[in-house]
């Protein structure tokens, strides 16, 4: 045996010239490409989300000392130190004066660097176009939002007082890319730049900052980094990295998990295709064992032969499939790269080629290995005579050691034992269906009896082939299971979205509204025909403690719960919202005054149930109330939502509240802002159109790159199916030929031929729907999170055209058949 | 001798083949007439077209010149599927290399051509047969669990499943030894005789030859009945 490159090439080259060689090898190939191809892709809409998502938070990661405390320079220094750039701003309100009037404003003091991730947004005068910077103004100068011209009736290029310090209005600020969905920022907000901090004089001792800082920079570096400093942080910093943070929408984190569902299922069919063909090789690779063994050679050596081939295969296959997943990816990720302000370039990452070259190795060596393994077990006897009952020897050995490394390689890809389960329970739910019916099937087959008639013919034909038509139906199945999983998942999830975000999705929020304007303005609003959503009072309070015991000691220390740093807005209702669903409890009765409804992931990780005492401080008041149910509310859904709501003449309704509101407003009737903003100047609006337009455009990027999986995925199952079919070819186009001299006209054979496949394609179709229905069931119900029900355009469509598919795959293999005259067909059958 | 309008006739026969451009006469002239129930034998060498003769008679393909007239049809000018059926009804073919499907039971094999021509119970008619040719214990084998001379036998009960008017074997005995060869042309000859079928086989075997009741050789090409035609008057 030779075993340098060139020799091993050849060899290769020699196999290729065997149909069954043919067909691992383009499984593999196949299998390869896919799974690389998603896998590249994944890591590449990854990034993008991450980048996009670092954008909307200015950095890659945050750190906000709410302390009062700036963060120590030496932290910072240490980040820079490990190559991660650093940002600050300072956060303060204060008065500012100027036109002679005083008004109360946020302030953001911001260094140099800020935004190290995305870019503001701002207008150099209210008729100027808006633009994109990635700075904020230099010292000395300040940008203000818009309402503030009119609330302090100034003029750009007039100066307002920051404390002792005068600075010039240069600019309106139109967008933080952190500020986007922020709502605690009442007052109006302005930036400047904060080396002038200091000469403000506003900052004390005692009054109230928040020091906010940004880091940026490669993700190892940043997680160590974040080792490093977790030791020295204090309750009150709050770190920060996207993937805690509510910035992107749920959607996206949906289309993840698709591609991970879709790299699995692509991984799954694949072993499948290589499975067949490689068993469809060992089967006829027999005889040569035979000879070889009549031959002299030992079995050990004949082993080690198949051995040495197969790894050439998989060399090759992986050469191959990472070959076409290379500009397949690229092209994919072209489709994704408008999700980014500025065009991202494409990144090879060699590390996610790893589950392409997991899935090459398992498919050879646990799907096609067993049974060319036992290779060396034929006898030379087979040479003069085949010996009885050979081929079903070992299948159901080979199937369970196929079936646990395959499984463990979905594990191993997706991460998550439930896909695994659900996709296993869907396989088991099929087999044992396919066990039953197949059954039934060839019971009911059996009493048909042969005639001239395509029909019956094709009947007979398919319990004739029982054996060969029961695996195969299986196997399409399976197949056909695994491609409906994907297109109703993708559907599902598509509607999500669509039904997410519909046309009038309220686009404007109005926060602050004082409680004896709330009449005024629902009153403004509707004569101007702009229909106002439901109005939430809201009571900004911090919850302290559970159980009677402070919050910091009752929720154990790894746990990171976001909420319990920062103040939640609280508020009181009678009915619950339509986005909201109680999960645990009760809604609160009429009349009644006690208890809490608390959000359901919160409660989960605070590990608060229905009955719990929770305290809140709340200004200067405490109130302590029992959890009376726990709700799951639709974060994306772009209106008011609350972590707390209490019953109406409640535990707050005599504190101090604000209210809050949302409603669509056409694009083309903004002026009507204008009108509210004179007529309410204390009410702030909060302008969400852009954020949603920009969800909209994300969603359907994702979902084009949702679309191209699906494509690769259903490619892969047609590969399979094609493989499944032409292991059997060589029978089939002898019975055609023996079938014609015998008499059977080319029609009457093309029909029966087509009608058999069309049998059971239909058939394995319409089992593979129903048990893709009952995985997807399951799927959604952990993964996605969506209601069952049955989806009849899909149950019709996939049998109908597996049908289709099927028949003219089965005209095609006739085709060399029905070509020629019987006499040809004998010659070559000799 | 002739009783009857001849079942097989062959009249003027010539077959071209156009392998790779070049044209290559494999029959010439080939006339020959063959009585309902008579048997035949056609032998010669190697490579002497004995096998193209046969397929042409049996209506397999057409000749290039030449007309071929099956139980008083000419099928030299039928169009694929009228010759279809008629193989289908009236012939019945036995090949040396048995061409048995391998994915299909003893049973099966023989249920085939009864399907074909819509029989009524082909199961119960192919067990039939399948005793008859002693391999009533063997109807769920499939072929590569059956020797090579029960393999001939299943093809010799799948030919006559159909009680074809005239039976083609080509060499059906060429693959095995004496003894089977010899057992399975009793099986060929028997049949033959019993169901009346006219019987047109092609071989090496000089004894299963001298079985039939004419004889034919073939030769470059050109077919002749030289002495043996004299026998068989002898034998009158
Ligand atoms: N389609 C074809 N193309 C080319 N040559 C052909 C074709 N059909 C037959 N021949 C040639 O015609 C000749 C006769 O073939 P045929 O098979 O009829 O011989 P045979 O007498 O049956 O021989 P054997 O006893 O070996 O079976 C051979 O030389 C063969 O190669
Ligand atoms: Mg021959």
């Amino acid at each position: 045996m030779r075993s340098a490159p060139a020799g091993w090439f050849r060899k290769t080259l020699r196999d290729w010239r065997e149909r069954e060689v043919r067909i691992v090898l383009s499984a593999l190939v196949v299998a390869v490409a896919t799974v690389a191809t998603i896998a590249l892709f994944a890591s590449q809409l990854q990034h993008t989300l991450v980048t996009s998502a670092s954008a909307f938070m200015a950095g890659d990661r945050q750190l906000e000392a709410e302390n009062g405390q700036p963060v120590p320079q030496a932290w910072r220094d240490e980040a820079n130190q490990r190559g991660i750039a650093t940002a600050r701003v300072v956060e303060f309100s204060t008065m500012v004066y100027g036109g002679g009037r005083f008004q109360l404003v946020s302030v953001n003091a911001a260094s140099d660097e800020y935004p190290l991730r995305g870019q503001i947004e701002m207008q150099a005068t209210p008729e100027a176009p808006r633009r994109q910077v990635s700075a904020g103004p230099p010292p000395g100068e300040v940008w203000i939002n818009p309402r503030l011209l009119r609330l302090l009736e100034i003029q750009i290029g007039d100066a307002i007082e920051v404390g002792n310090r005068a600075l010039t209005v240069t600019g309106l600020l139109l967008r933080q890319p952190d500020g986007g969905f922020a709502m605690s920022a009442l007052a109006p907000r302005i930036l400047m730049h904060d080396t002038d901090v200091p000469s403000t004089g506003v900052i004390q001792d005692g009054s109230r900052v928040e020091y906010e800082n940004f880091f940026a920079g490669e993700e190892a570096a940043l997680d160590a980094f974040y080792e490093w400093l977790r030791p020295r942080l204090s309750p009150s910093h709050e770190w920060a990295s996207i993937r805690d943070g509510q910035t992107l929408s749920d959607s996206l984190r949906k289309a993840e998990r698709f591609l991970l569902l879709g790299g699995s299922l692509a991984v799954l069919l694949s072993s499948v295709a290589v499975a067949v063909a490689s068993r469809q090789y060992a089967l006829r690779q027999r005889d040569t064992v035979a000879l070889l063994k009549t031959l002299g050679q030992a079995g050990p050596h004949i082993a080690r032969g198949y051995l040495a081939r197969l790894t050439a295969w998989a060399v090759c296959g992986l050469i191959g499939g990472i070959l076409l997943a290379i500009p397949l990816s690229w092209g994919l990720s072209l489709l994704i790269s408008r999700l980014l302000d500025q065009p991202m370039a494409y990144r090879m990452d060699w590390l996610a080629l790893g589950p392409a070259l997991a899935t090459a190795l398992v498919a050879l060596f646990a799907f096609a290995y067993p049974p060319i393994r036992r290779l060396r077990h034929v006898p030379a006897m087979r040479v003069l005579r085949s010996q009885p009952g050979e081929t079903g020897q070992g299948a159901l050995r080979d199937g369970l050691v196929a079936l646990i490394a395959v499984f463990g390689l979905v594990w191993l890809y997706a991460r998550e034992l439930e896909l695994v389960l659900a996709l296993l329970g869907g396989l088991a739910a099929l087999l044992g269906v396919l066990a039953v019916m197949g059954w039934c099937l060839m019971m009911a087959l059996r009493r048909v009896s042969g005639g001239g008639n395509a029909w019956r013919l094709a009947l007979v034909g398919l319990y004739r082939h029982r054996r060969a038509s029961l695996a195969q139906m299986s196997v399409f199945a399976m197949t056909l299971m695994l491609a409906a999983i994907l297109v109703l998942v993708r559907s599902s999830l598509l509607d999500d979205w669509q039904s997410q975000l519909p046309e009038d999705t309220p686009n404007h929020f109005l926060i602050n509204i004082a409680p004896d304007a709330v009449e005024d303005v629902r009153d403004f609003l509707t004569e101007r025909d702009v229909s106002l959503g439901r109005l939430y009072p809201m009571v900004r309070g911090r919850l302290t403690e559970i159980n009677g015991q402070p919050v910091r000691q009752a929720v154990s220390k790894d746990e990171e719960v976001n909420a319990l740093n920062r103040e939640l807005n609280l508020t009181w209702m009678e009915a619950l919202s339509d986005n909201n669903a109680i999960v645990a409890g009760d809604w609160f009765d009429a009349g009644q005054r006690r208890g809490v409804s608390i959000e359901a992931e919160l409660a989960e990780r605070l590990g608060v149930d229905v009955g719990d005492r929770l305290g809140f401080t709340i200004g200067s008041e405490t109130i302590a109330e029992p959890v009376k149910s726990i709700r799951t509310v639709q974060w994306d859904s772009m209106r008011p939502n609350f972590y707390m709501v209490f019953p109406p003449e409640g535990a707050l309704t005599d504190l101090p509240a604000t209210w809050i509101t949302s409603f669509y407003l056409d694009p083309s009737r903004k002026s009507v802002l204008n009108d509210f903003t004179a007529s309410f100047p204390t009410v702030s609006v909060l302008e969400l159109d852009h954020i949603i337009d920009r969800i909209r455009d994300i969603v359907g990027q994702v979902t084009q790159a949702i679309e191209a999986i699906l494509a690769l995925v259903l490619a892969a199952a047609l590969v399979v199916m094609a493989a499944v079919v032409s292991a059997t070819l060589q029978d089939r186009q002898r019975e055609g030929a023996l079938l014609r001299t015998l008499g059977a006209h080319q029609r009457l054979l093309t029909r029966s031929t087509m009608m058999e496949f069309a049998l059971l394609g239909g058939l394995a179709g319409l089992l593979g729907v129903m048990a893709a229905e009952v995985a997807v069931w399951a799927l959604q119900y952990r993964m996605f999170e969506g209601a069952f029900r049955w989806h009849w355009p899909v149950l019709i469509a996939f049998p109908v055209l597996s049908a289709v598919v099927l028949s003219l795959f089965g005209r095609w293999q006739l085709r060399p058949v029905l070509q020629v005259s019987p006499m040809l067909l004998l010659r070559r059958l000799e | 001798m002739a009783t009857t309008h001849p079942i097989l006739e062959v009249r003027q026969l010539t077959h071209r083949v156009n392998p790779g451009n070049e044209s290559l006469t494999i029959l010439r002239d080939i006339e020959l007439a063959i009585e309902t129930g008579e048997s035949a034998a056609i032998v010669g060498r190697s490579g002497s077209g004995k096998t193209t003769l046969l397929g042409l008679m049996a209506g397999l393909d057409t000749p290039t010149e030449g007309a071929v007239s099956l139980d008083g049809e000419v099928i030299s000018q039928m169009d694929e599927d009228d010759r279809a059926r008629m193989r289908a009804h009236r012939v019945g073919f036995v090949f040396q290399s048995f061409q048995l499907l391998p994915s299909l039971t003893a049973l099966e094999n023989v249920m085939l051509p009864l399907e074909l021509a819509s029989h009524p119970s082909p199961a119960h008619q192919a067990r039939e047969l399948l005793e008859r040719v002693g391999l009533g214990e063997r109807l769920q084998h499939t072929p590569r669990q059956l020797s090579g001379g029960e393999q001939q036998r299943v093809a010799i009960a799948r030919a006559f499943a159909a009680q074809p008017r005239i039976l083609f074997a080509d060499e059906p005995t060429g693959n095995l030894d004496n003894d089977t060869g010899q057992a399975v042309s009793d099986l060929l000859m028997a049949l033959n005789r019993e169901q009346g079928t006219t019987l047109v086989m092609v071989t090496h075997d000089e004894q299963l030859a001298e079985r039939c009741q004419r004889r034919f050789s073939i030769e470059a090409g050109r077919l002749s009945e030289p002495a043996l035609a004299a026998g068989m008057e002898v034998d009158e």
